[in-house]
């Protein structure tokens, strides 16, 4: 340590070994990585985001919404994901190609979202913003999320109510001559939530055949 | 058993009142910001039990609550403590005051004039959701460039210092400042100025996320507990011949812990399989720490025991992390409160505790006078060890019931959220306990710079000992 | 080392000066010599704490690695061998799906009944439960003109090609066209043979090129 710019030079190539052992080689594998196109559906997957999905993602990102939802199925062996219906087959890297912020999350407060769009009993947009909104679950009464009435205004009703507006009961109602209605962040992010489909199969993503480990694996 | 024959010098001399006002500076901001990090902190832990509490206002969403707090704990409170600590510390082992204190006062302003730019982006809408990446986009050049101006007069110390010879705390130190900027670049490419696609920014993220650990917030806090544990006991470090493999293998191995979080996630299986290795391999790290500074353990007063807490949980949260690391035991623990216990184990348990003792360490020799109360410095270590353990044990338990319940899928979530409120209360307490722990902090640093500054230049009387020559033993 | 005066304890004295520290542990890191001859346990057991580290790290990249392999997501599952595995669908499955999709539907209907008078049915229909040597060619190179199905003319509307052959709107393959084909020969009551791609196949090589076929030209064939 006492040649100075030998120091520095070691510190440099500490961190750039890890950047190429990491980063730089799982790029070279998967950064070119291309969507799959099924001949039988005459189609690619996945299927690219519309852009209002697209403008909802950054609206996931900038609320966190990640800081208590993964976007993440995992592996059959792997925890309950495949049970509690949150997807057919755990995701791979080319789910992902096409969303511009990947948040994959690293906590589940509330359930996995990866697969909302496709869910069983399935949910449209009109349930997200009263959920959204009321922080219930459609058909309970308990709070379980943050209501977010910060995604939607409360207006005055002009002439007709607006198509959009939350059809509300119980305590939800609005005041008389007024209406909620969702702002176009909670239509971006519905429709990003709405969109979020990995009901196709890739060729990787079919459970492969598990081995049975070796008995002199060094498994601690 | 050899002795070296050296003068022993005066504890407080020039080289800190060179450096006094510029280094209390990036210590008072990081103090206030250690205190808004508790109050954020504790919002977000009310919220995670009543899901209603301040809902209705977007700034205060809890998303938006984690990532100001996250920011404000990285990069105001742990950035100034950290870099004021190391520039200390480069500046007494190089033997000569520092130099160009200038550039780290407008370093200091520019640096925390980004972050509270960064904040109100992210407060109205502008978060990134990367992880210790919270910041938009805009405030990172700025803060890239702040850094610098800080870091100058470190690595001049360390170009310029007196002796040939070199001690593990200014390894450390000058790793944290040289290795900071190209990680912080590096991530801001790849992650949002020219984003890399799909899995591949979990991946990038994941490299960023834990280098930040490994090779800038670890070395920090290993600085000043290598500097302080030796100057405390007065006897050279045992084993100490060890001490540049540790250092190299965590600077080596550390920034391959990166798939740490991405096992049975959507990148290919072997990212995860060498973190997994990486994690066990900086074991032998970790070991090495605490064979060196296994002496400071049970000696001094309150400033080297809240190093030395902090040191015992810095290698236990290496060990758990080397565990749970493991895709067996991942399948239970990932995504789970054991997560953020683990996190609060390394960052507050680890890395803060270390710093504050450092803080209460170096705060009287940069002044040339004693703490304001002696009783606030006891306190306020009281309750920063019951906070921690109250801290990190609840969110364990948290995780462990979260864990076990989420493997049932006929469990829901409200029920888990049901099953893991208790402890979450609990870990409520211990945030509010730390933040009053930390005002303690706020208030007797206060007391003691005004006392500094007001009060003539010289204090009546020297309240430091002589110290005495090290003498090197053989083992 | 004398202990200091007065003790306040929120103030830590240093027991030792910096020079002092730095010339100390400069020492220990240079090379002595082992006067003593003293057998040292602590270098070699972290030696051998640091080998049993490394040799464990490369065991357990060897045995769960997934050989680096970019779309290996269980560690337990080694790549195949010789590319992906292709998939086994179903041809009924897909005769399903490409018949429901706008191509047939349109004219013979979703139940196969086709539109009395326009569009000839194929529940029952003795050209689609008869040789495969006559459907396979009808829906590989169309139909035009007069045919009679089930006792009854249709004479209004034409087979298009379906097949990879010139002035096809469809450029199906042999593969899609044999599910096709299985498809409508197994649904709605109708019982016959499943058709394979390689009759497809055979068939589509033996004949090439050529225009849509008439009922006339098919009734000739075997």
């Amino acid at each position: 340590m006492k040649n100075g710019p030998l120091f520095f030079f070691g510190l440099f190539v500490a961190l750039t070994l890890s950047w190429a052992g990491t980063v730089l080689l799982s790029n070279h594998q998967l950064g070119a990585l291309t969507p799959f196109y099924d001949e039988n559906e005459s189609a690619s997957f996945p299927l690219r985001q519309p852009g209002v999905a697209a403008r909802g993602q950054l609206v996931y990102a900038d609320l966190g919404c990640a800081s208590c939802h993964t976007q993440q199925v995992r592996r059959p062996d792997f925890g309950s994901d495949l049970a509690r219906g949150w997807g057919e087959r755990q995701s791979v890297a080319r789910d992902y190609i096409f969303q511009a912020r990947v948040q994959l999350g690293t906590s589940r407060v509330g359930p996995d979202l990866t697969n909302l769009g496709a869910r069983k009993p399935a949910y449209d947009a009109e349930d997200l913003m009263k959920f959204l909104y009321t922080g219930m679950i459609p058909g309970t009464k308990v709070v379980t999320h943050p209501p977010c009435t910060y995604l939607f205004d409360e207006r005055a009703i002009v002439g007709e109510t607006s198509k959009l507006a939350l059809n509300l009961t119980g305590g939800f109602t609005p005041a008389a001559g007024c209406q909620i209605v969702p702002t176009e962040g909670a239509q971006s992010l519905v429709a990003f939530l709405l969109s979020l489909n990995n009901t196709y199969d890739y060729p990787e993503s079919r459970p492969m055949p598990v081995e049975k480990a070796k008995p002199e694996a060094a498994k601690k | 058993m050899t002795t070296v024959q050296t003068n022993a010098s005066h504890e407080v001399t020039a080289i800190d009142t060179a450096a006094r006002w510029p280094l209390l500076l990036l210590i008072h901001a990081s103090i206030k910001w250690l205190v808004l990090s508790g109050v954020l902190a504790l919002i977000g832990s009310i919220q995670l039990v009543q899901p209603v509490f301040l809902s209705t206002c977007a700034i205060f969403a809890h998303g938006r609550i984690v990532a100001m707090q996250e920011s404000i704990f990285i990069y105001g409170w742990a950035a100034n403590a950290g870099l004021a600590l190391a520039l200390w510390i480069l500046g007494r082992l190089g033997g000569s005051p520092l130099r160009a204190m200038n550039w780290v006062v407008v370093g200091t302003l520019a640096w925390n004039v980004a972050l509270v730019l960064g904040l109100i982006g992210i407060a109205t809408g502008d978060a990134t959701s990367i992880a210790f990446l919270q910041l938009p986009r805009y405030v990172q050049l700025l803060m890239v460039v702040a850094y610098g101006a800080i870091a100058v007069p470190g690595v001049l110390a360390w170009a310029g210092r007196r002796t040939e010879g070199t001690f593990a705390a200014q390894w450390y130190a000058v790793a944290a400042l040289f290795l900071f900027p190209w990680l912080f670049s590096a991530a801001q490419l790849m992650l949002l100025w020219s984003p890399v696609r799909g899995t591949l920014q979990a991946v990038a993220g994941g490299w960023f996320s834990q280098g930040i650990w490994t090779l800038w917030l670890a070395p920090l806090a290993l600085a000043p507990a290598y500097y302080i544990v030796p100057k405390v006991t007065g006897r050279a470090l045992p084993s100490y011949e060890f001490a540049p493999h540790s250092f190299w293998c965590l600077l080596v191995v550390g920034g391959f812990t990166g798939g740490r979080h991405l096992v049975g996630g959507p990148v290919p299986a072997w990212i995860a399989s060498l973190a997994i290795v990486s994690c066990v391999l900086l074991l032998f790290h970790y070991f090495v720490v605490f064979m060196n500074l296994r002496g400071g353990l049970g000696r001094g007063s309150t400033a080297s025991r809240l190093v030395a807490v902090g040191l015992l949980a810095y290698v236990l949260g290496g060990l758990v992390d080397a565990i749970t690391a493991f895709r067996g035991v991942a399948a239970i623990t990932q995504f789970t409160f054991v997560e953020v216990a683990q996190q609060q184990l390394a960052l507050y348990a680890g890395f803060t505790l270390i710093l504050l003792g450092a803080i209460y360490f170096a705060v009287p020799r940069l002044l040339g006078r004693g703490w304001f109360s002696a009783n606030l410095v006891i306190g306020h270590a009281a309750i920063a060890f019951t906070g921690v353990a109250l801290l990190v044990v609840s969110l364990l338990g948290a995780g462990w019931v979260q864990g076990h319940d989420l493997l049932d899928a006929k469990i829901s979530f409200a029920d888990i959220a049901i099953h893991t409120r208790p402890w979450l209360l609990a870990a409520t307490a211990a945030q509010g306990i730390l933040l009053l722990g930390n005002l303690l902090l706020l208030v007797n640093f206060l007391e003691t710079a005004c006392a500094g500054c007001c009060a003539s230049a010289t204090p009546t009387e020297n309240p430091f000992r002589e110290p005495s020559t090290m003498e090197a033993t053989a083992s | 080392m004398s202990t200091p005066p007065h003790s306040d304890p929120g103030l830590e004295q240093a027991a030792a000066s910096d020079e002092s520290l730095l010339a100390a542990h400069e020492k220990l890191l240079g090379k002595k010599p082992d006067d003593q001859a003293n057998y040292r346990l602590l270098p070699l057991s972290l030696l051998f704490v640091f080998s049993g580290l490394i040799f464990f790290a490369g065991t357990y990249l060897n045995l769960y690695s997934g050989h680096f392999d970019p779309h290996v997501y269980n560690e337990h599952a080694l790549p195949h061998k010789g590319g992906v595995e292709v998939v086994k669908i179903d041809p009924r499955e897909l005769g399903k799906k490409l018949f429901n999709n706008a191509a047939c539907n349109t004219c013979h209907q979703v139940t196969g009944l086709g539109q009395p008078g326009i569009y000839p049915p194929l529940v029952g229909s003795e050209w689609v439960l008869g040789t495969e040597e006559r459907v396979i060619r009808i829906v590989l190179y169309g139909l035009q003109g007069k045919v009679t199905v089930k006792g009854t003319d249709y004479s209004a509307a034409a087979m298009p090609s379906f097949g990879k052959v010139a002035g096809s709107g469809f450029n199906w393959s042999d593969d899609k066209i044999a599910a096709v084909l299985t498809y409508v020969r197994s649904e709605w009551g109708n019982n016959a043979a499943a058709i394979t791609a390689a009759q497809v196949a055979a068939i589509h090589a033996k004949e090439g090129d050529r225009k849509a076929w008439t009922a006339e030209e098919l009734a000739k064939l075997p």
